[in-house]
């Protein structure tokens, strides 16, 4: 019997067996307990105490600071608020200036909506930096989410039902004249607009034409896997020629950069995720869907959607927390009007005063702190197992 | 929901009464916002944006200052400006660097606006800023707000406790280091540093070693340059004279801290105010933040020495040192030959040619009032803001700085220093011609920084600075850099 | 009654005026197809495929600023060659002045390895497989020499293998730890879930904030560590000057961040593995290390491949902590090929810039699809067999 191999009862095992082999199936032996336990324990606090430092260090002066490292607030030194004072030093950031500010964004919210019919003029909002760059990055995290999720949820769901085919020979065709415009447009002088355009006649008119030639096609998971190969595209080699394309129509350091940037940025995690999904809800409710009449957005928008809510969350959550956390777009398209948080801080730790780590800290985890909130939601939803059938794909 | 309602229209209407009780202050200069691009705060940005609030106080303009890392400033303000973005409509920043903007076409003309202006007090103004600073091509483009000179610092109390005689060359200023290195300088039972240099890279290292540096290659006056050949644009870098230069400046690194690399200009502040440090290189504000609370360790103990010369300059039809002779070096004194280097040439502002008239006349003005000797006099003796003084009347005498804190000899010693490196004939300008930021922020800092980590030799430091710097000039084109460095620095001899 | 029958025995025919009757929701339905997708083609057309070919352009000119905007002159491949054989070359590859005998033995090993590996399966693969094998085999060929004559023989190394120094020695270090991680709380313990939430945090924080919180923590003088540092005897020890113990510590705020990443991925396979069959050999008698060796990690090693490629192509982007932390390094020490690309554009140089940023991504590309190719893929056969 293979029972016979496996000692369960007590007297019959020997200190080694008892100490490091487990006592019954599905369970740890004491050693291993002990040690998972005291690993775990110690990569608990190696992630926490970074966290914590930050934390403690905004509450601390420059005395307390030079004055070597002190770890316990109240105990071992007094917590200032100086740091948090720092945030505010700007006379722009009194508390009246924040129900202010939030006041003249209504304001111009509502100037905004009625200016179809009246015109209201727009007030100026005060500016306070920090709770600038908090705005910027808060507008154009949740825009830059809002569009990555439905574009890229949109194509994800097409990928997973439609059979695409499109032909080999049509883009190399495009790669051709998408080439040929650019070059003509820097060293031949003409203009980019009319470059483009023709470039874009050129192509519906030979796609017309020769596309009848071209034979071999590619499939839907040639184009799956092409958008989600975008994201070995470094940021680097892009942001260059985006900022020339976007000051070309006089969109440099405005919102809608961003936001657009952000967007393609993380579009391919959106419609791997996504993709993954969508192919594992069975058809069948769509099929009858589609038999009842239903057109394929609203088959889309009403049934398949709200069958794979949690990971449509999870996704929004992760992109969210992406955007927020983006940096090197920031700082080649933003000058002064839509400077996000991280360029703020990067702004401040160049400073000529010494080393404020107390202001740096009291700033670091005001940018910190809605990540956290996000991600603690999100990792609800990956307990789940809500993201693991995209990985074993 | 009628509560939520309300509340929401309760709170649109009260922000609208807010929002229109702001708008209450009338001025000629109502509805205009000026964009204002510099270095982040306090320093600079901090002291423009006080006096920004009074401007709008008493006018009603707008000013929202801008802050960006200060090795943006200039790719950012030359791509805002000539790509057409124009968010920006006054740059502050390094007097140099507006040589390139300007024969770009990107910076206003502002003659007109100077001549029309009673309150500047241009002739106030010292000639050395009003004319080689704020002028470019001959018509004045920028508006001083600070000037910059780099001064060595010892510590008064130290070295007469020692005593030892202040330093007169770099050799002195090592075996100065070296006698205070390890002592304890400030009282706290800790050992000391001799010697406090910003060597970080892309930050400020690149101008102490300028410092160091012109010395012992300029000697002909200010108009013959110490970087390049005038005739020729040719790099005057790859010789005795620089290496000495460079190093003597890694030298300096054995008697200070140890993370000394990796220090910028915040970090040694920090040390020389806790009293750290013995010597300093360093701009005009280290005896005036001396006085400020955190820094009683060393208020008024930090005393100047306008520059430091060298028994030994080039000879440049060799390459090699030579010692100092009524040939070789004419402006020397006692045999030793000084180069005070107006190191960055100070803080000052710009206004973007393409922007509409109003806002021009509202940015000159805000500038001017920045610039004006009721103002600027006040803000030179504030350690914080980083204005350091340019006018003649904040050099004149003492009273204005005893009123600050200082003691009539500490004042007296520093305006001293200054009005020495103003006066000199010999005094060595910054770069002031296009690509300076290239030249010297981008390609000496780099192999500067290489060497003093040890991952390059200081003969293969001074080749590739010799190659890069070339290159610079080939991209701008080798006949535009020669009449641009001409009218920097006044016809080549 | 002529009519009716006229339209039905043509049904090919539409009464007049049929097209117009079809609504603006009918037609955008028939066309769905293309709306769906078109989306996200166009934007990513337009801000990622673009803007790579016009980055082309940049790399093969210099750039000017002038008063009309941007002019650019024709220079072929001169940017790149100031990379490779420039008086950029040591900031790029490295110092190549003299190779150590490590070197050359090194070199005639990796060269002997190549070439046998490329040859064995010449005759096995398709045209296109062999092209493949040919590229990859000569980029190994080429960083590994590249490897020998800089750190094998002493030198410094330039930004080139700094990148892949963190891509390397970085996604290692995180795959062992964080399978390790997962391993131990995919046991059961109790607490698990505790652990997942806190375990996940870091990987959440925005960069630029971590750079700066371990630019703190380890600071000698100042920092948390300062006793620790002390008692090794390393009380003075500027860390930020050794290039070595830089990279290190840019390495160990990288795990910090990414480690979690590994970890909730590989948590989940490993909790995906049957228990039914670990159970019974456990039964069985077998010792835990063999469970893992042979029924555990086979479930696992295709997810395992997965995790480790898309954090290799995370991580060849690095730039926001050696930045904050070091700001490049001393001297270039911890430069990355993102942060030197950053440094040519702040200095206007737009042309060596853009062709730094090109010879990343060639880099990556060849260095993930072969990784791709060559691991991902065979463990997804063997697994699938």
């Amino acid at each position: 019997m293979s029972q016979a191999n496996f000692k369960f009862e007590k007297s019959d095992r020997s200190l080694m067996e008892r100490l490091f082999e487990p006592p019954a199936p599905g369970k740890m032996s004491f050693t291993g307990n002990l040690v998972a336990y005291a690993l775990l324990l110690f990569w608990s606090a190696f992630v926490l105490f970074p966290i914590y430092w930050v934390i403690i260090t905004s509450f601390k002066d420059a005395k307390i600071v030079n004055e070597g490292p002190y770890y316990i607030p109240f105990y071992d030194f007094q917590p200032t608020l100086d740091g948090w004072r720092a945030l505010t030093i700007d006379p722009d950031c009194g508390p009246y200036a924040f129900v202010h500010q939030i006041g003249v964004n209504l304001y111009n919210a509502f100037a905004y909506l009625v200016s179809p019919l009246v015109t209201i003029d727009r007030m100026q909002p005060a500016i306070c930096k920090v709770l600038l760059a908090y705005q910027n990055s808060l507008i154009i995290s949740i825009f830059a989410t809002a569009l990555c999720m439905i574009v890229g949820s949109m194509a994800a769901y097409a990928l997973a039902r439609v059979a695409y085919a499109p032909k080999f020979g049509n883009i190399v065709m495009f790669v051709i004249l998408a080439l040929g415009s650019i070059l003509t447009s820097t060293y031949a002088g003409v203009h980019w607009a009319l470059a483009t355009v023709a470039a874009l006649a050129l192509f519906f008119l030979l796609a017309r034409s020769l596309g009848r030639f071209f034979k071999s096609t590619l499939g839907n998971n040639d184009i799956l896997f092409w958008i989600i190969s975008q994201r070995i595209l470094p940021p680097i080699v892009v942001v260059i020629p985006i900022y020339m394309m976007f000051q070309a129509v006089g969109l440099v350091d405005s919102h809608l950069a961003l936001i657009l940037v952000y967007a393609v940025a993380n579009l391919p995690i959106v419609v791997w995720l996504m993709y993954d999904f969508f192919r594992s809800l069975p058809i069948e409710l769509e099929e009858s869907a589609q038999l009842d009449g239903a057109t394929r957005f609203g088959i889309f928008w009403d049934i398949v959607l709200p069958l794979t809510r949690p990971g449509f969350a999870a996704t929004t959550l992760l992109t969210l927390i992406l955007n927020w956390n983006e940096y090197l777009f920031a700082v080649f398209l933003s000058t002064a009007k839509a400077q996000t948080m991280p360029i703020m801080i990067q702004a401040k730790n160049a400073g000529e005063r010494g080393t404020l780590w107390w202001e740096m800290s009291a700033i670091i985890v005001v940018m910190i702190i809605p990540v956290i909130l996000m991600a603690i939601f999100l990792q609800r939803f990956i307990a789940k197992g809500v993201l693991l059938g995209a990985v074993k794909g | 929901m009628s509560v939520r309602k309300l509340l929401v229209g309760a709170l649109m209407a009260g922000a609208a009464t807010c929002g229109l009780a702001q708008g209450a202050s009338a001025g000629q200069y109502d509805g205009v916002t000026i964009n204002i691009l510099t270095r982040p705060g306090p320093v600079i940005a901090g002291m423009v944006a006080q006096r920004g609030k009074e401007f709008e106080t008493a006018t009603g303009a707008k000013i929202v200052v801008n802050e960006v890392p200060f090795a943006e400033i200039f790719p950012k303000l030359q791509n805002d400006w000539s790509t057409g973005t124009n968010s920006i409509d006054v740059g502050v920043f390094a007097a140099g660097w507006g040589v390139e903007l300007a024969s770009a076409g990107l910076l206003e003309n502002l003659d007109p606006y100077m001549a029309k202006d009673t309150k500047i007090d241009a002739a106030d103004l010292a000639p050395y800023f009003r004319e080689f600073g704020m002028k470019i091509g001959g018509h004045t483009m920028l508006i001083q707000l600070d000037g910059d000179f780099q001064m060595v610092y010892y510590r008064k109390d130290i070295l007469d406790k020692m005593k030892l005689e202040p330093p007169k060359t770099w050799d002195d200023y090592l075996a100065l280091a070296k006698a205070m290195n390890g002592q304890d300088l400030n009282g706290d039972g800790k050992p000391d540093y001799g010697s406090c240099i910003f060597k970080k890279r892309n930050a400020q290292s690149y101008f102490a070693i300028q410092t160091v540096a012109a010395a012992f290659v300029q000697t002909q006056g200010t108009a013959q340059g110490f970087h390049f050949d005038g005739k020729t644009m040719k790099p005057v870098i790859n010789n005795e004279a620089w290496k000495k230069a460079f190093e003597i400046y890694k030298e300096t690194g054995k008697y200070g801290p140890p993370e000394e690399l990796n220090m910028d200009i915040g970090d040694t502040r920090a040390l020389f105010k806790a009293g750290r440090c013995g010597m300093l290189i360093e701009w005009g504000d280290p005896p005036v933040l001396a006085l400020e609370k955190d820094a009683t360790a060393v208020k008024n103990q930090l005393f100047a020495v306008g520059a430091l010369g060298s028994k030994q300059v080039l000879d440049r039809a060799t390459g090699k040192l030579v010692p100092v002779t009524k040939e070789s070096a004419p402006y020397a004194v006692d045999g030793i030959n000084y180069a005070p280097f107006s190191a960055f040439g100070g803080w000052a502002g710009a206004i973007n040619a393409k922007i509409d008239p109003k806002k021009k006349q509202a940015a000159y003005d805000f500038l001017s009032y920045m610039n004006q000797p009721a103002q600027s006099n006040v803000d030179v003796t504030i350690g914080w803001d980083g204005f350091n003084p340019y006018r003649l009347s904040q050099l004149k005498d003492t009273a204005l700085w005893e009123k600050a804190g200082f003691t009539k000899d500490a004042a007296a010693n520093y305006i001293g220093a200054i009005n020495g490196a103003l006066n000199n004939p010999n005094m060595a300008s910054d770069f002031k011609l296009p690509g300076a930021q290239q030249y010297s922020g981008v390609v000496l800092d780099t192999e500067l920084a290489r060497y003093l980590a040890g991952e390059i030799t200081v003969d293969e430091a001074l080749k590739n600075i010799e190659t890069g710097w070339e290159k610079i000039t080939e991209d701008f084109g080798r006949d535009k850099q020669i009449a641009a460095q001409a009218l920097a620095l006044g016809p080549a001899k | 009654m002529a009519i009716t029958t006229e339209t039905i025995s043509q049904p090919g025919a539409l009464p007049a005026g049929a097209m117009q009757r079809e609504s603006w929701g009918e037609w955008s339905d028939r066309h769905s197809r293309t709306f769906f997708i078109a989306p996200a083609v166009t934007l990513i057309l337009v801000f990622a495929i673009f803007p790579t070919f016009y980055s082309i352009v940049f790399a093969l000119s210099r750039v000017k600023f002038s008063p009309n905007g941007l002019v650019f002159r024709f220079v072929w491949f001169d940017n790149f060659k100031t990379q490779f054989n420039g008086n950029e070359q040591a900031h790029f590859l490295g110092r190549l002045n003299s190779i150590s005998i490590f070197g050359y033995v090194f070199s005639a090993i990796l060269i002997a390895a190549v070439l046998w590996w490329y040859f064995r399966a010449l005759m096995k693969s398709s045209v296109v497989g062999n092209i493949g094998r040919l590229i990859s085999a000569a980029a190994a060929l080429g960083l590994g020499l590249l490897f020998a004559a800089t750190l094998l023989s002493g030198n410094q190394w330039g930004t080139l293998l700094n990148t892949l120094f963190y891509v390397f020695a970085g996604c290692s270090i995180q795959f062992v730890i964080g399978t390790a991680l997962a391993f131990l709380c995919s046991q059961p313990i109790w607490g698990k879930s505790f652990f997942r939430v806190i375990f996940f945090i870091p990987l959440m924080i925005t960069p630029l904030g971590i750079g700066y919180a371990w630019k703190m923590i380890l600071d000698v003088t100042k920092g948390p560590f300062k006793p620790f540092w002390e008692f090794i005897g390393l009380g003075g020890w500027a860390w930020s000057s050794d290039a070595w113990a830089a990279r290190w510590f840019v390495i160990l705020g990288d795990s910090w961040q990414w480690i979690p990443f590994i970890f909730i991925v590989m948590l989940a396979a490993l909790e995906n593995v049957s228990k039914d069959q670990v159970e019974a050999a456990q039964v069985d008698g077998a010792s835990s290390v063999q469970i893992f060796k042979d029924i555990t990690w086979p479930q696992v090693v295709p997810v395992a491949a997965t995790v480790i490629l898309i954090r290799m192509i995370e991580a060849f982007k690095i730039v926001d902590l050696p930045n904050i932390m070091l700001g490049g390094g001393p001297g270039i020490a911890t430069e990355s090929m993102t942060l030197h690309s950053v440094f040519l554009w702040r200095a206007n140089n737009m042309g060596d810039s853009a062709a730094v940023a090109y010879l990343l991504l060639i880099l990556t590309v060849v260095v993930c699809s072969s990784f791709f190719n060559y691991v991902v893929l065979n463990q997804l056969r063997k697994a699938h067999a």
